[in-house]
């Protein structure tokens, strides 16, 4: 499995895309507001998910690994949410951390954790 | 050479931006490109804070808060500029209009602008900020600036010789760390 985070907007799916071959018929977006689909191989926006998770009582980490197969050949992305000051709103604090927690796990999963900034590449594991 | 240096606030991009400008440069060719456009008490303050800091250093300000294309007779070919920065040059550009509206393609010419004049001197320093990391849903303003900035900051470094990220001030390098 790969794990690609980074701040918004850093380019971190045209990294994946680069360097995976991945077309766009192969990435699943999630979103806030509805269950994610977990069969494509590679899957963005996981802070999205973890959202949604947090506001409909789930943990991102469970449902992540209940709900997907063949993890090992997936490639993940997620925007970095991590810095920035303590959100006042209630979900949105959980949501921080919730994704705090998948992005935890999923990095031991990695066998490749990347960076992306200002569309360059840093190799964390 | 050309560097960009980004990071969040008060990690020290600014010092070592100064420090390498100066190294750069060739005597009496060291420019401060000032592009905050002074808007209350606060940025007087600020204004007048950078100045202090640079005062002995040997830098000539020029200050150009949009249109740097438009001051392409001014540039110093043999110059070495720390551009300070791109996140308020994008601001003007960005909001700056009469209209009230937002200038999306601002992020677009701001890039080509910014590539033309670093093609036609001999070193910049360009100083843009990290905005990217935090846990918020923004207004579609605030959210076209950001994906504004990350634009500008895509195009430019990878023209750059040397990329760099400011934390706690620490350099960590994307590129070009042999060259600084």
């Amino acid at each position: 499995m790969e794990l690609i985070i980074g701040g918004a907007f850093q380019g971190k799916t045209a990294f994946a895309k680069e360097n995976f071959g991945i077309s766009e018929e192969e990435i699943f977006v999630c979103n806030k507001d509805s269950a994610p689909e977990f069969d494509k191989k590679c899957i963005t926006h996981i802070e999205r998910f973890s959202f949604w998770c947090v506001e409909h009582g789930f943990e991102p980490v469970d449902y992540f690994f209940e709900h997907t197969k063949n993890i090992e050949d997936k490639i993940i992305i997620s925007d970095d949410i991590s810095c920035g000051v303590v959100p006042i709103d209630k979900t949105e604090r959980a949501w921080r951390e919730a994704n705090g927690r998948i992005l935890i796990k999923l990095s031991k999963e990695a066998e490749h954790v990347t960076r992306i900034f200002c569309g360059l590449s840093q190799r964390l594991k | 050479m050309k560097i960009y240096i980004s990071g969040g606030a008060k990690n020290g991009k600014s010092m070592f931006a100064q420090e390498i400008a100066k190294k750069l440069s060739s005597e009496g060719h060291l420019w401060y490109l000032a592009t905050m456009e002074p808007r209350d008490n606060e940025d007087d303050a600020r204004v007048f804070r950078h100045r202090k800091e640079r005062a002995g250093w040997g830098f000539k300000t020029a200050e150009w808060g949009r249109n740097i294309a438009s001051h392409s007779k001014e540039f110093d070919c043999k110059g070495t500029y720390l551009v300070d920065s791109v996140t308020a040059l994008l601001s003007n550009e960005m909001f700056g209009g009469m209209s009230g509206e937002i200038n999306k393609p601002a992020a677009e010419k701001v890039a080509n602008e910014l590539l033309a004049f670093s093609d036609a001197v001999e070193n910049v320093v360009f100083v843009s900020d990290n905005i990217f990391c935090d846990a918020a849903f923004y207004d579609e303003w605030t959210d076209s600036y950001r994906e504004g900035l990350a634009k500008v900051d895509r195009l430019v470094a990878e023209k750059c010789d040397v990329v760099a990220e400011f934390s706690c001030n620490q350099i960590i390098f994307y590129k070009g760390a042999e060259l600084v």
